[in-house]
């Protein structure tokens, strides 16, 4: 399993790759990927597959709320992110 | 408030999704469109006036076919050879269900207008702005819909759009500013509007991945009267324009956006609001 910092580097380098212009060091964890169309919406289903395939859990896209792509940032918290089960 | 449009005068319904206006609501909708264009003007936006038809092939770039297929309304003429132009005056004839019977027709290369700024992307196409560009056109748009209302849903109605292509921030300032005044606008002729995210009509929308990114980052914002009724809309393309049209600012492709009002749907709002006498002492304080 990796690792935090691992996951983000490979969503970089992901999105770096498809985006055919920019290299993984411009693109910042807050970087608005969607919104400065460094991944164009054909490629939204491929995210949404890296992400189903790199968690193993099928997400559910009519129930995607917005922002939840909005970055590496929050690609993170919201479907990479270990859900605390203690309680706390 | 009802709205009895069937006792309003200067409002005649077509059942084709038309409308035809006279006296006061012609005289609002012309001063609505005044009070737009005054709007632009303080942002010095340019004013263009643009022809009915926009070539497919423009629309095609922008995938306009497989994400509206169901809005789009073409024009067509008849095949022109005096062969078939004989036969057809000849047997020129319409059925019981109103329907032409055109025979053979001419290849259909033009679309009727969908919205009003496409023409501004097919215009500075391949161009480099120095400076952001402030524009602003008003055109009768064709969206053919499953059913129509007057004012409310229309198959052609009159779309005034405020257009800013720019870099982002410069885009995103333009539709800041526009949205405040619109949000003071209402506030002072107390017109209950509510702001929501919306997306657009996409055919088979679950399908379609610009769909999926419209809901996931939100671009549209509409003005919603009623509960339902979108009177006007405030839109962030991105750079989508100016990538597909080659248009560039600042090195990059150019980022666009646009404040449009649906002239008709504020009509059925003042009148609903208001009522056509209130309307009239309303309107002095545009």
């Amino acid at each position: 399993m990796k690792n935090e910092s691992e996951i983000r580097q490979h969503l970089r380098e992901w999105i770096a790759h498809k985006s055919g212009s920019l290299s993984p060091n411009e693109i910042a964890d807050d970087t608005p990927i969607i919104e400065r169309r460094i991944i164009k919406s054909l490629q939204i289903p491929d995210l949404i597959l890296f992400v189903e395939e790199h968690t193993g859990r099928a997400i559910d896209v009519e129930q995607l709320k917005p922002g939840v792509f909005r970055n590496i940032d929050t690609i993170y918290r919201n479907f990479f992110k270990p859900v605390r089960t203690d309680g706390s | 408030m009802a709205l009895d449009l069937a006792n309003l005068h200067g409002i005649y319904w077509k059942e084709n999704g038309q409308t035809a206006l006279a006296g006061m609501p012609l005289a609002i909708l012309r001063k609505l469109d005044r009070l737009f264009v005054r709007w632009a003007d303080e942002c010095g936006a340019a004013e263009y006036r643009f022809p009915v038809f926009i070539e497919a092939r423009e629309l095609h770039k922008l995938d306009y076919f497989s994400s509206f297929p169901h809005l789009a309304t073409f024009p067509v003429t008849l095949d022109s050879s005096p062969e078939h132009l004989k036969e057809f005056s000849r047997e020129a004839g319409i059925d019981d269900a109103g329907v032409v019977r055109l025979g053979k027709c001419s290849p259909v290369r033009e679309v009727l207008t969908p919205a009003a700024c496409y023409h501004f992307y097919v215009l500075f196409q391949g161009a480099s702005l120095e400076s952001s560009l402030y524009l602003t056109t008003v055109a009768t748009c064709f969206r053919r819909e499953a059913y129509y209302r007057p004012l409310e849903r229309q198959w052609n109605f009159t779309m005034r759009e405020i257009v800013c292509i720019g870099t982002a921030e410069e885009v995103k300032e333009f539709l800041a500013s526009h949205r405040a005044r619109l949000e003071r606008f209402f506030s002072k002729i107390d017109l209950p509007i509510a702001w929501q995210n919306a997306t657009d009509p996409f055919f088979d929308p679950s399908r379609n991945p610009k769909f999926i990114a419209q809901k996931l980052d939100p671009v549209k914002t509409e003005i919603v009267f009623g509960g339902e009724l979108a009177i006007g809309s405030i839109n962030f393309h991105r750079n989508f324009f100016g990538e597909t049209f080659g248009i560039r600012r600042e090195g990059e492709a150019a980022f666009s956006g646009c404040v449009a009002f649906g002239v008709e749907r504020w009509l059925f709002a003042l009148l609903s609001r208001f009522g056509p006498d209130n309307l009239r002492v309303l309107e002095s304080l545009w």
